[in-house]
């Protein structure tokens, strides 16, 4: 059973070039907890990279020191090296804004994460609160972990503090995000077969509860302009919310295994979603159609394989910035670049146990978490868009599919546009 | 080698003809078979398209000849939803594919 179309020479294929890792530390011997990283996550200003590497401790690196070190010091990059931190203490003795890094204990083994930031302009939905506990400046940068017993714990990025404990799920958080406008509106999706929408700008207050999957709540992801939220779970669903009326908009059909990822394109036109039916799908969130294929695995499965255990799980997916790649992660160890517009992949580069995925916020490092504990780095596919592609993003960020349908131009141009060719 | 682009209100702009020949369209007109062959600069009529759009046009042609060749991180480049409906007819028309 291979993994390309069988029209693809897989020599043929470029790997991607790395660009660093950065390994878990060994495991102290009184730690009985095991290695755990679920998720990765990148701030919305590039300034710190988080992720969870195993008993119970979320890391946060400064990004660009980071990246700084994989340059200078090759790509192994040990992250209990604390060599490297004195040298930079003693030279940055004056220099008390320079981020630093964290290593927080969160107290149970962390499931998920996600950072958030302010905009001073997006008031808290709940109008009538006088005084809040928490004024959030809009230099200050949170964390979010959600954790194995079901609490969400928010922390202050830059001084490691705990800020608020949001308790109300009954299960493991699998999933958190942010809204993309700066709203600290943060959405939770757990295995209690809920998603949950808390404030934080109100002091962390559960405004919503969205109820609807039958199963676990694997992934949650906002459209870039946060008025849809989609959410997919075990027994193949991939759901749409209104994130304005907090309403259930579709059920999206297709896929034949719990589907446990899923992230919108930067303008909003595309969704994708991976699955343990080997394979990930690009939809159009707005009309529901399903526009590409990605197959991991071929010739594809039937659907009664696919619906069990066929060793070619789709673990994570995420779509890169410039909106025309996409990267997956599935379990015959390696990492996939796909472009929108072909069924096979640009690049790919080995990877064993890799469980998560996610772009840089600049867009140009893909950094991938492996079981142990351990994260990956490797460059982007580098790829100069065409003047129409910046033209549609440009345009489908404002336009849903519906409007563009609408509009008076040629059909070929309409298609381009509505990414159907 | 410059080519001397003409649209549709007559504000003429030269654009280098290697830039220019990111466009196919542009391409397959200065090779066709009715180019000036003795003179440095060859004139493109483009009687759609408005002068902004094209100058716009033009600042992509330097953006994509300037990052395709190289290693530096590609930057975004500026668009802004009101203005851009035109940008993609003559995209379209100008075949501005990269290659």
């Amino acid at each position: 059973m291979a993994s390309f179309p069988p029209r693809v020479n897989e020599k043929e294929i470029v790997r991607s070039r790395t660009i660093g890792e950065l390994l878990a530390p060994a495991a102290p011997f009184d730690k009985k907890c095991g290695r755990e990283n679920w998720t990765v996550a990148f701030a919305p200003d590039g300034s710190y990279f988080a992720w969870s590497q195993g008993h119970r401790t979320v890391k946060l690196v400064p990004w660009s020191q980071c990246l700084k070190n994989f340059l200078l010091h090759g790509t192994k990059n040990i992250t209990n090296s604390s060599s490297l931190r004195l040298s930079r203490q003693n030279s940055d003795g004056g220099q008390k804004n320079k981020p630093r890094e964290h290593i927080i204990d969160c107290g149970d083994i962390v499931w998920s994460l996600a950072f958030g930031s302010s905009v001073p302009e997006k008031q808290s939905r709940c109008v009538n609160i006088e005084w809040h506990r928490f004024r959030f400046g809009q230099d200050q940068l949170l964390l979010a972990t959600g954790l194995n017993n079901g609490r969400i714990k928010i922390w202050d990025v830059y001084t490691g503090k705990l800020l608020l404990n949001l308790v109300d799920h009954t299960e493991v958080v699998r999933d958190l995000t942010f809204a993309p406008d700066g709203s600290l509106i943060l959405v939770s999706a757990s295995r209690d077969k809920t998603l949950r929408v808390w404030d934080l700008k109100d002091d962390g207050n559960m405004m919503k509860v969205l109820r609807g999957h039958q199963n676990w709540v694997y992934s949650c992801a906002f459209s870039p302009d946060s008025s849809m939220l989609c959410s997919v779970g075990a027994s193949k669903a991939v759901f749409l919310w209104d994130m304005d009326k907090y309403t259930m908009i579709q059920k999206l059909e297709g896929h034949h295994h719990d589907v446990v990822a899923c992230d919108f394109s930067p303008d909003g036109a595309l969704l994708a979603t991976a699955s343990y039916d080997t394979r990930v799908y690009i939809w159009d969130p707005h009309t529901g159609d399903i526009l590409m294929e990605f197959g991991h695995l071929f010739p594809p499965p039937t659907p009664i394989f696919a619906g069990g255990a066929n060793d070619r799980w789709v673990r994570s997916v995420s779509f890169s910035h410039d909106g025309l790649h996409v990267a997956s992660l599935a379990d015959d160890k390696m990492v996939r670049f796909w472009r929108i517009d072909e069924d096979y992949p640009v690049q790919v580069a080995p990877l064993s146990n890799g469980l998560c995925c996610a772009f840089s916020t600049d867009g140009s490092v893909l950094a991938a978490g492996t079981h142990d504990g351990s994260v990956y780095f490797w460059a982007t596919p580098r790829h100069v868009p065409s003047l129409q592609h910046l033209c549609r993003m440009s345009i489908r960020r404002v336009m849903p599919t519906q409007e563009v349908q609408g509009l008076p131009i040629p059909s070929k141009v309409l298609e381009f546009l509505s990414y159907r060719i | 080698m410059s080519v001397k682009s003409i649209p549709l209100d007559g504000h003429e702009f030269i654009i280098k003809r290697r830039h220019a020949l990111t466009s196919g369209t542009i391409k397959a007109m200065l090779s066709g078979p009715d180019r000036f062959a003795e003179s440095e600069i060859n004139e493109v009529n483009f009687r759609d398209i408005p002068s902004h759009v094209l100058s716009k046009v033009r600042m992509y042609f330097t953006y994509e000849v300037h990052y395709t060749n190289s290693s530096m991180k590609i930057p975004g480049f500026p668009t802004a939803p009101e203005i851009v409906g035109g940008w993609l007819m003559a995209a379209n028309f100008l075949d501005c594919y990269t290659r």
